[in-house]
């Protein structure tokens, strides 16, 4: 039997410290999940911790056949889709900066001028992000930062591989799209005059 | 080849899954297609720069926010003795209640006597409705006749808030054009 396994045992039986452990090996993508979906670093918060207490409420219900984080990260990005949905306002337009997250200000960085072209292109990758139908959203994130196949994140979407397939070769293009007409991206002959 | 076909060897190409007869196809396409060579070009723009941003990095104290957060299993269970042991007592209590009212009143209920004379009030009760009904109404008329002015701010302040309360449900509870899968977790 694994450690995480045994953490789900512990955890069923009331240990609240082995479900932390749970918490601490799954914050990373759970919270990197609500803010991708979410763009904003309070929410994500907030979205991460309401996740992590709806699985601690509904152990009794979590089938080991699949995947705990597989699990997990469904049970967040349902949730992020809920407060997509009650949210009106736009969180993001052109022309107002990504607030900020703490850890883009971490002292674990090489240089403030890296740490100044990684904030960029955080809030580049944020901007673009923002602009795809929430659905599209959620598979990008799920297949970039997750790195989850497409049958593990048509089992978090509750849908098929082929729709999911689908979905981010639209993404995909929609991004595309975006970057060229935000110039993000530079067209290509003029990246190509450039190394002339 | 058809425009279609060259996209989905571009998505096999992105996911590392295009043999290499696949390639071939492809780079003679976008040699000929100036339109798939920039949508190409932008498509490796972009998977370059999904690839290379990093996981943003959760907050160090959300491990102890969420800690605090969870439900206490001992309380949880306290707390649902507690409400259960409520409904019952509240189903239990009136049956109980009505049995010993029963008991010590029963013979006072029943007997003819008092049981015509209650009804006998409640039919004069009943009789009296339309006066009363008439009498309000009269005193409705009397004051709006009498004080139209403040009716029609009345009336107003509902409209508007009607109208509001409308624009409200429509704001909050249309539905987006964008669609995501409901999971019960």
């Amino acid at each position: 039997m694994d450690q995480e396994q045994i953490w789900l045992d512990l955890a069923r039986q009331g240990d609240k410290f082995a479900f932390g452990s749970l918490i601490e090996a799954y914050q990373g993508p759970v919270f990197n999940l609500a803010y991708r979906m979410l763009g904003n670093s309070g929410e994500a918060e907030e979205a991460a911790q309401e996740a992590f207490v709806r699985a601690y409420t509904r152990l009794d219900s979590y089938d080991p056949a699949h995947k705990f984080s597989t699990w997990m990260l469904s049970i967040t990005s349902n949730y992020c889709i809920d407060v997509i949905r009650k949210r009106r306002a736009i969180m993001l337009s052109l022309d107002e900066p990504l607030p900020p997250h703490p850890a883009l200000h971490s002292d674990k960085a090489a240089g403030p001028e890296s740490q100044a072209l990684m904030n960029e292109q955080q809030q580049m990758v944020q901007t673009l992000l923002q602009e795809l139908p929430d659905d599209y959203r959620q598979t990008v994130v799920l297949r970039y930062w997750h790195e989850l196949s497409y049958e593990e994140i048509a089992d978090i979407m509750q849908t098929t591989v082929s729709a999911i397939k689908s979905r981010l070769f639209r993404a995909r293009r929609m991004l595309a799209q975006t970057g060229l007409e935000m110039g993000l991206i530079q067209p290509a002959e003029l990246a190509a005059a450039e190394m002339v | 080849m058809e425009h279609e076909e060259i996209y989905l060897l571009m998505m096999d190409a992105l996911d590392d899954e295009l043999p290499q007869a696949g390639w071939d196809d492809l780079e003679t396409h976008l040699h000929t297609c100036q339109a798939c060579a920039q949508e190409w070009y932008a498509l490796q723009a972009i998977e370059t720069l999904l690839r290379t941003t990093p996981a943003i990095a959760p907050p160090v104290d959300l491990l102890s926010r969420t800690l605090g957060r969870l439900p206490h299993p001992a309380y949880r269970t306290w707390v649902i003795g507690a409400v259960y042991g409520l409904l019952l007592l509240s189903g239990i209590l009136p049956v109980v209640g009505a049995m010993i009212l029963l008991g010590t009143v029963g013979t006072v209920l029943f007997d003819p006597a008092f049981l015509g004379g209650l009804l006998r009030s409640f039919w004069e009760s009943l009789s009296l409705l339309p006066v009363m009904v008439s009498a309000l109404l009269n005193l409705i008329g009397a004051f709006v006749s009498q004080q139209p002015a403040i009716v029609g701010v009345l009336l107003m302040m509902v409209g508007i808030i009607m109208v509001w309360g409308g624009v409200y449900s429509q704001l909050v509870t249309t539905t987006p054009r964008l669609a995501s899968a409901n999971a019960a977790a």
